[in-house]
């Protein structure tokens, strides 16, 4: 099972056309800082995805995300290939 | 029941912010035969997840609003086709859920043009809706576009 670091519908996204979310509903929100890489999504379907901004709102701060190409099987393979 | 102080024009005081200004207000009611999209797979938890996560944003006319998102494909061809929209947007799902406009239309659920094209909100009348909801989406479908996962 994929752990993933910040829980989000990827299929919602915002008027900046980024996927959107909530800051706390990540296990680690530190983690989550503009520029990282994380897996966003569901343990269903998790995608790995940059973290765009955070955008603090009166009801909590909105995290955006942009949806990175390629599958996280991919960027697994990838990194066993360059011995990383 | 209302998210505001119960008075129409009265400005919220909890915080959240009217999903009504980001309703695309010159779109045209696309066609009942549309298809509809939307990533999966999702499960009745993810989905009571996801409304209330824009239940948390915004409310509706200063009301409370429970919503997902979906993508209806409103061209045949070009970037707004179902086609499209699974080589790109959804590209990260293996499959996807295959409805049309008229079958959640049909089963209680209204859609908002929200954001930007082809974005829309599926509302749903209660968060108790979402079993009502998981049917309405359609079949689960193999995207042939996805991304590869194996190996």
């Amino acid at each position: 099972m994929i752990a993933i670091d910040i829980p989000a519908d990827l299929n919602a996204e915002d008027e900046t056309g980024f996927v959107w979310t909530f800051l706390d509903e990540a296990p680690d929100p530190a983690a989550i800082r503009p520029g990282e890489l994380v897996i966003a999504g569901s343990e269903l379907t998790p995608a790995v995805c940059e973290v765009v901004d955070l955008v603090e709102k009166p009801v909590g701060t909105v995290v955006h995300l942009r949806v990175l190409p390629g599958s996280i099987s991919q960027y697994r393979r990838l990194l066993d290939r360059i011995g990383a | 029941m209302s998210a505001s102080s119960g008075e129409p024009g009265v400005a919220r005081t909890d915080g959240r912010e009217e999903l009504r200004e980001r309703v695309r207000s010159d779109e045209v009611a696309p066609d009942d035969a549309r298809v509809v999209l939307r990533g999966g797979p999702d499960t009745l938890s993810l989905l009571r997840s996801h409304a209330r996560r824009v239940n948390r944003l915004f409310v509706l006319d200063g009301d409370e609003v429970w919503a997902i998102s979906v993508l209806v494909a409103l061209d045949e061809v070009g970037a707004r086709s179902a086609d499209s929209l699974l080589r790109s947007k959804l590209r990260s799902y293996d499959v996807v859920y295959r409805s049309t406009v008229s079958q959640l239309l049909t089963a209680g659920f209204s859609l908002l043009p929200t954001f930007t094209r082809p974005h829309y909100s599926v509302v749903l009348p209660e968060l108790s809706a979402t079993p009502a909801l998981l049917e309405a989406l359609g079949a689960l479908v193999e995207n042939p576009y996805a991304l590869p996962q194996g190996g």
